[in-house]
Formats: structure tokens, sequence, C-alpha cells
């Protein structure tokens, strides 16, 4: 016990003058906001609100050290975006995964890609923002709420409480205390590597060597480049990118088009689903009329 | 300046994909699950952009193009499953699937 605490103590004292920030203090804000978000996850129990305070007291204290030790480093113009971007994703990937509504969930993640476009645009690539938005709130996203309405099971028009209208896989989670651990204990080394171990994994790069990898207007993130780039190194990789794009097309429409023969007995075939047969196709050229035309053997038909 | 912001950015993508990891286990609804899966996209696709800006390499941009059509073909092809899947059961819960662990 002594020697756990010794080492502990060790461990936080233990240069000090080298650490942005200490491993045990970002581990103690890893623990508090596991807490806050075993108690935010939806489950039987009703303490969201304390879940909340605590992980939002966490990331605040997290963002009050980060932002302390960078005080003196730091001269970027672009730094209150920054945080005001970083703390809107986060918010938004949080609700993502506590809020009990899968459509609430699916906006959410609209608000944390757009968060996230902001980023991108906070580090010159704004070609990459443009598609983010694009793809994600534009394509992905629509998917979504669609698969969400479709799947929607039906709402008892009585039952006027919020949450009773949500199945029971959407109010009880799974494992949450087992997950916050496995998940902020890989928060935690991950910052610990990121904050205090980063300068021996990617040296400074002196601002010469930058503006020679990185042409002017590739700096500042031209788009034209990132083309040229693509079209120049990376080649066969676009194209493989494009046929991959086209085989789950066809992948999905083929999985989605599939009858659905009724193995459980729970299910209730309904006409959408089951009982409409495909129609009839006709492949007899003739049976189209065609009119208005001079050639005589199609002339020739009724014109019913 | 350029090691700490590149700090900055790398521990929002971290926090970032650890939330999806966290929701990826917790969550029991499908397309909730699938939905933490394109979380963790996001936060791999911050860190690319951030090692991009701050190496001085377009590979991460690159990269992130590729990253942004995987998860595309993996959305299209996991809601078409989601909604056989859906068909079959009527229910949106991965516990019904229990018989899949084996």
């Amino acid at each position: 016990m002594l020697g756990v605490v010794s080492t502990l103590a060790f461990a936080v004292d233990a240069g000090s003058a080298d650490y942005i920030v200490k491993p045990m203090i970002i581990l103690l804000l890893c623990v508090l906001g596991g807490i806050g978000t075993i108690l935010l996850l939806p489950g039987p129990k009703q303490s969201a609100g304390l879940g909340g305070v605590l992980l939002a007291l966490a990331g605040l204290a997290f963002g009050l050290i980060i932002f302390r030790a960078a005080a003196g480093t730091v001269n970027s113009d672009t730094g209150p975006y920054f945080w005001i971007f970083a703390v809107i994703a986060l918010v938004g990937a949080v609700r993502v995964i506590t809020h009990a509504r899968p459509v609430y969930s699916a906006l959410y993640f609209v608000l944390t890609v757009f968060a996230s476009a902001g980023l991108f645009i906070l580090m010159y690539a704004e070609f990459m923002a443009a598609a983010l938005v694009l793809i994600y709130a534009g394509a992905i996203l629509i998917t979504y709420v669609f698969v969400i309405m479709l799947a929607a099971s039906a709402q008892s028009p009585s039952d006027r409480s919020p949450l009773a209208s949500l199945a029971e896989c959407d109010l009880v989670s799974r494992e949450p205390f087992t997950a916050a651990c496995v998940g902020f204990a890989l928060m935690g080394v991950l910052l610990f590597v990121i904050l205090d171990k980063a300068d021996q994994l990617t040296p400074p790069l002196p601002p010469a060597a930058v503006t020679t990898l990185m042409p002017e207007e590739a700096v500042h993130g031209s788009t034209q480049s990132i083309g040229q780039y693509l079209f120049q190194n990376q080649m066969v990789n676009l194209e493989l990118s494009g046929l991959i794009l086209t085989v789950s097309m066809v992948g999905a429409i083929v999985i989605a088009r599939r009858r659905v023969v009724g193995v459980d007995q729970s299910f209730e075939p309904t006409v959408e689903t089951i009982s409409s047969t495909a129609a009839p196709v006709n492949d007899d050229p003739h049976s189209i009329p065609v009119y208005g035309t001079t050639n005589p053997r199609q002339k020739s038909f009724p014109q019913t | 300046m350029q090691i700490l912001a590149l700090q900055h950015y790398l521990a929002v993508g971290a926090i970032m994909f650890v939330i999806g990891l966290i929701g990826f286990i917790t969550r029991r609804n499908l397309i909730v699950i699938f939905l933490c899966t394109e979380l963790m996209f996001q936060a791999v696709a911050i860190n690319l952009i951030a090692f991009s800006r701050f190496t001085g390499n377009l590979a991460g941009q690159a990269f992130v193009i590729f990253v942004l059509v995987i998860a595309a073909s993996e959305a299209s092809l996991a809601l078409g499953l989601v909604v056989l899947l859906f068909r079959q059961k009527n229910t949106l819960d991965a516990d019904a699937w229990r018989e899949l662990k084996w």
C-alpha cells in the first residue's frame, strides 16, 4: 500500500519540468470523465445531470491545463476558433453516444461534422472541409436519417411520455463501466503520449523546411495542389477508390433488394416487405405501342 | 508554436476517437453503432489533416479522401444490412442477433 502511494507520489513529482501535463493529472481527469460518461450513458439510473457536470468539469480542467501550458508558446491568431470548434465537436460527440434517440444522435453527429470542418479550415484544408460537409453531412447522414425513419418502430399514440416510444435497446446501454474503463484508459495513454512524448515522435520542422516541402499555395491549402498530388502520386489508389465506390453501390442495392422470407415467428409480414411480388416483366418488344412513327411495321399495331 | 498546436489537434482527435469507441461498445442500437464508427473515422481524419498540416506533406489530405471513400461505402453497405436485419427481427437491438456470436 505504502509502495503504491509512494509510486504515485513519485509519478506526480517526477520530471515536473519535462511534462507539459503531468501524467497523474491526465489519469485523474480521465477517471473523472469516465465516471461522468458512465452516468451520462442511457441506463436505468436517473443521474445524467451529475454525469454531464462531471464530464464538463473534466473537460474544462483539461482544456485549462492545455491552455495554460500553451499560453507562452502559441502565438496563433486562430486560437479562439480552435477552442470553439474543439468544444463544439467534442460536446457533439458526447451527445452522439449519450442521447437515447437515434435521430438526435444523427443530428448531433452533423454538429460534430460541421465543427470538424471548421477545424479543417483552421488547418488550411478547405477542400477537405467542403468534402467533409458534402459527403458526411450531405450524403451519409441523410442515409442514416432515412434508415432511422424506415426502421422506426410503431409508436403508441396514447403514451405521451418522452422516452416511452423508444425501444429497450435504446434506453439501456450495455456494459457502460467496462467500456468507460477501457476507453478512458486508452484516452489517458493517448493523451500522455501526445502531450508529453510527441516532440520525440516528430521533431519540429524549421519554417524553411516546411516551405520547401510544401509550396506556399499548398501551405495555404490550395485545392489545386491536392489534385496534382492525387493524380501524380496516388493515381492507382484513386482509381481503386472509384472501384470500391462502384462495388459498394452495387452491393448495397443487392443487399437491400433481397426479399426476406420470414424465418422468425415473431416477424409479422407486411405488404411492403413480403407479399408484394415483383411486377411481371413483359419482354415482348412489340407489346409497347409506338405512336407517330413512319415505320410501317410499327404502325401496324393498333393504337389503343 | 508548431509542435504544441499539433498536439492540440491530436488531443482533439484522440478524445473524439475514444468517445466513438465507448459508444461503439455500449450502445445497442445498430444504427447508433455505425454512427459511432463514423465518429471514429472523423477523429482519424482530424489526425491525418493535422499531420499533413504540421509536417508539410500533402499525403495526409489525400488519405482523408480515401477515408471518406471507405466511410461512404461502409455506410451504404452497413445501412443496407441494417435494413435487412430489421426486416427479419423487427427490432434494431444488436442483442437480437446474439446467435451470431458463436
